[in-house]
């Protein structure tokens, strides 16, 4: 299905790398028109990350860049001249939504303050999404993902645990989904809001205080009892054998996760280990966490005798939960489970030719989102300053000319 | 006074989560929806499982139930159902998930009490599938959704991410999904089904690795070799921590971290002026890892975190402190935002909101007790 649940919604959309145009994605994949804004007087920085299509560079061969916006348009405007800025106030006064994920003080530098776009759309939904918020003593810290990761307590408790120095999130996992999530479902929020009340509203979104909330519940339990809860990395501090074991090829990993006496049972049997199934020091879960050493080296000498699907696959229909560890290889190539939900989509691309996407995480109604693919740098640009603003071939020409589209 | 009215004012959720999207109905309840929790007698699994017993289990459980209600209906029996189809008539959205009292052969029976709500089905796998069925929980789908894979030492175990994270992923993409289809059912009449997978949200939220495998055939790996910046990398200073971020492509920073350690006479800065550090190739090998760590460390352990992040702030340098959990309680940017709340009068500090609106409609309450909110006659 193309989804047109939110047919007439417009953005003016002004965010760049990867929080912001991850969390105005999800719009333009249900039908709104999202017009996104770039210059190449300061391109924006995914455009210019791979990975590249054949590896090879090019403004509109990113992968990133291409699996952050599909379904928007490119607009080309350079908003330090005034006439760009011009073009974008006019595009605003027709859009529901401006968005941006700059450092704070940016939007006013572009003479783009809530209150400037409030001027010319007054029930504007304004979202903004600097790091560390707007206003305050380390507002203007700079940071990518993972110094989000890191002042919020997240990179400290990614370890291996028993006390070791902290290792963090191997990405700049708060830009994927934390941030884009939340800004996401605060401006849907925003949006009834306004169809109630005919008020816009400014959503001010401190990406630290929003992946404060993916660590909520330690935070609460650090305040609670005024200690540092423990982080137990692939462990459990509720039973055993619980941990990502070694399995017989190269890099190959299962996680296995026993919680509660039953499937403990049904793990010892699966692995041939009665006598530990009989043994009534590991009935309970406290004995099996004070054995811990012992049942994971059991659960490795049977892991490492096969491959990691393999071992999976075994406990699954056993009852324990299992999982190979898969790579993005894995996920793409061998992964009968997202093959079977139709997870993978190929679009064709005019640079790129065929490339492969992920589908929203969910089916509708029983389908897939369609997904239509990204835009090539500024693509849109004539078809919208004509079409939405009315404005002539030759001035747009002109414009052009002058690098004010560009 | 009329009571204000907030985003999801009117709209009432029968919320049946019990891991994977509860904080997506919490969400909605922050928010002004009515959430109420349908629970069996016993309650949701989570009541026994996140106790007090536990260590952080009681904090978990309030955390992802605040500001929702809770009523106790036997959905096993005539009258529990009967009450139940009285709440769902008047109910926008429902949201079951995997090993709840309610699943997928009830959803015929919840499209007919409500044509036009908005069906919500949250499992670890998605309906449908070889695994369909299949038990899991946070470390095996943090495992099957691909992100334990990006994370840990090279030689050492993938690893996953703290805190519940395949809860946290799921439930933002479910609240999401959901206030999409409400806006659709609501503006046109529209119910809609919607089936969450926790396998795949997770492997949405991979960066960019899928797009590397399919357009370089490389597979990102935890190691970070042919990805990350040598510089990108926690370091030891007097009194913990710091995280930094420094490519010579990335604005002034790499340039400022040098003259800065130059105005400081110290030595490493000599070893970092060879021109392989201004090559982003050779920066991105695990030689260049290595040998970056012990030269920038002997710098920072000469400095606490403050000095570190004030010398960040005014130089324009990506560094920032690593806090500890009860560090970030005390972190005076968050303080400056009144970013902490209360659960009711006083008590220790909670997670606030996760977006300031410019009008006072988030709030959050203490979670429900069993049964808290059951209509007694």
């Amino acid at each position: 299905m193309r989804p047109d649940f939110l047919n007439g919604i417009r953005f003016t959309d002004l965010t760049w790398a990867g929080a912001g145009p991850f969390g105005t994605k999800v719009f333009s994949d249900f039908g709104a028109e999202v017009l996104k804004i770039e210059s190449m007087s300061r391109p924006d920085p995914v455009r210019r990350g791979g990975p590249y299509k054949d590896g090879i560079q090019g403004t509109n061969r990113s992968g990133y860049f291409a699996s952050r916006n599909t379904g928007k348009q490119s607009i080309a405007l350079d908003l330090k001249q005034p006439e760009g800025l011009e073009i974008a106030l006019k595009l605003i006064a027709q859009s529901d939504v401006v968005s941006n994920n700059f450092g704070p003080g940016a939007m006013e530098r572009l003479g783009l303050t809530y209150d400037a776009v409030r001027a010319v759309k007054p029930d504007i939904i304004y979202l903004s999404m600097p790091m560390y918020g707007e206003d305050g003593p380390l507002s203007t810290l700079l940071g990518v993902g993972m110094t989000i990761a890191a002042v919020t307590g997240m990179m400290w408790m990614t370890g291996y645990g028993n006390g070791e120095k902290p290792l963090g999130p191997g990405t700049h996992y708060p830009d994927h989904a934390a941030n884009p999530y939340h800004a996401a479902f605060a401006v849907l929020a925003a949006l009834r809001h306004r169809r109630h009340t005919g008020r816009g509203m400014k959503i001010d979104l401190s990406q630290v205080e929003s992946t404060g909330n993916f660590v909520g519940a330690s935070l609460y339990e650090a305040a609670v009892h005024d200690r540092e809860p423990e982080h137990p990395g692939n462990r459990s501090r509720g039973d055993a054998p619980h941990n990502v074991f070694r399995c017989a090829g190269n890099d190959d990993w299962c996680a296995i996760a026993v919680d509660g006496d039953g499937e403990w049972l049904a793990l010892a049997a699966a692995i041939g280990r009665q006598d530990l199934a009989t043994r009534p020091d590991l009935r309970k879960a406290a004995g099996r966490l004070a054995a811990m050493a012992e049942l994971e080296a059991a659960v490795t000498a049977w892991t490492t005798q096969r491959g990691a699907a393999e071992a999976a696959s075994v406990l699954q229909t056993a009852g324990v939960p299992a999982a190979r560890v898969s790579s993005a290889r894995d996920l793409v190539e061998d992964d009968a489970q997202l093959r079977a939900r139709d997870y993978w989509q190929t679009i064709d691309h005019p640079e790129m030719g065929p490339s492969l996407f992920t589908s929203p995480p969910f089916r509708i109604d029983g389908e897939r989102l369609e997904l239509a693919r990204p835009p090539l740098f500024g693509e849109h640009t004539e078809a919208v300053l004509s079409g939405l603003l009315g404005m002539s071939h030759d001035a747009i020409a002109d414009l052009a000319e002058r690098k004010i589209l560009a | 006074m009329s009571e204000q009215f907030r985003p999801y004012s009117g709209i009432r959720i029968l919320d049946l989560t019990h891991d994977l999207g509860r904080y997506a109905t919490r969400l909605f309840a922050d928010l002004g929806a009515e959430v109420i929790r349908i629970e069996p007698p016993g309650g949701l699994p989570d009541r026994a499982r996140e106790t007090d017993a536990v260590p952080g289990g009681a904090e978990t459980f309030a955390f992802h139930n605040a500001s929702k209600q809770s009523r106790v209906l036997d959905l096993a029996g005539n009258e529990g159902r009967a009450a139940f189809a009285d709440l769902a008539r008047e109910a926008q959205v429902v949201v079951m998930e995997r090993g709840g009292p309610l699943g997928a052969d009830d959803t015929a029976w919840l499209r007919g009490l409500n044509p036009t709500s908005v069906i919500v089905h949250v499992s670890p796998y998605g309906l449908g599938g070889p695994l369909e069925g299949a038990p899991a929980s946070d470390l095996t789908l943090q495992a099957a959704g691909g992100i334990a894979w990006m994370t840990g030492r090279g030689e050492e175990p993938p690893l996953r991410l703290p805190g519940g994270q395949a809860a946290m992923i799921t439930s933002v993409y479910t609240g999401v999904a959901t206030a999409m289809c409400l806006m659709d059912a609501e503006l046109r009449g529209r119910g809609h089904i919607l089936d969450v997978s926790a396998q795949e949200a997770i492997a949405h939220s991979l960066q960019n690795a899928i797009q590397v495998w399919d357009l370089e055939r490389r597979i990102s790996h935890r190691a970070g070799e042919g990805t990350r910046d040598a510089s990108e990398n926690i370091y030891e200073c007097i009194d913990g921590h710091v995280f930094l971020a420094s490519p010579p492509t990335t604005g002034v920073s790499w340039k400022s971290l040098l003259g800065w350690m130059r105005e400081c006479g110290h030595p490493s800065v000599e070893a970092f002026s060879a021109p392989e550090w201004m090559d982003r190739k050779a920066r991105s090998t695990p030689a260049a890892r290595a040998a970056f760590k012990p030269l920038f460390e002997a710098f920072t352990r000469g400095f606490t975190k403050d000095e570190l992040v004030e010398n960040a702030l005014k130089r324009r340098i990506v560094m920032s402190q690593v806090s500890k959990v009860h560090e970030v309680l005390g972190d005076k940017q968050l303080a400056y935002r009144d970013y902490f709340v209360t659960l009711g009068e006083g008590g220790p500090r909670f997670p606030g909101a996760p977006y300031k609106m410019s009008e006072p409609v988030w709030r959050v309450s203490p979670p429900p007790a069993l049964g808290q909110h059951d209509q007694r006659s």
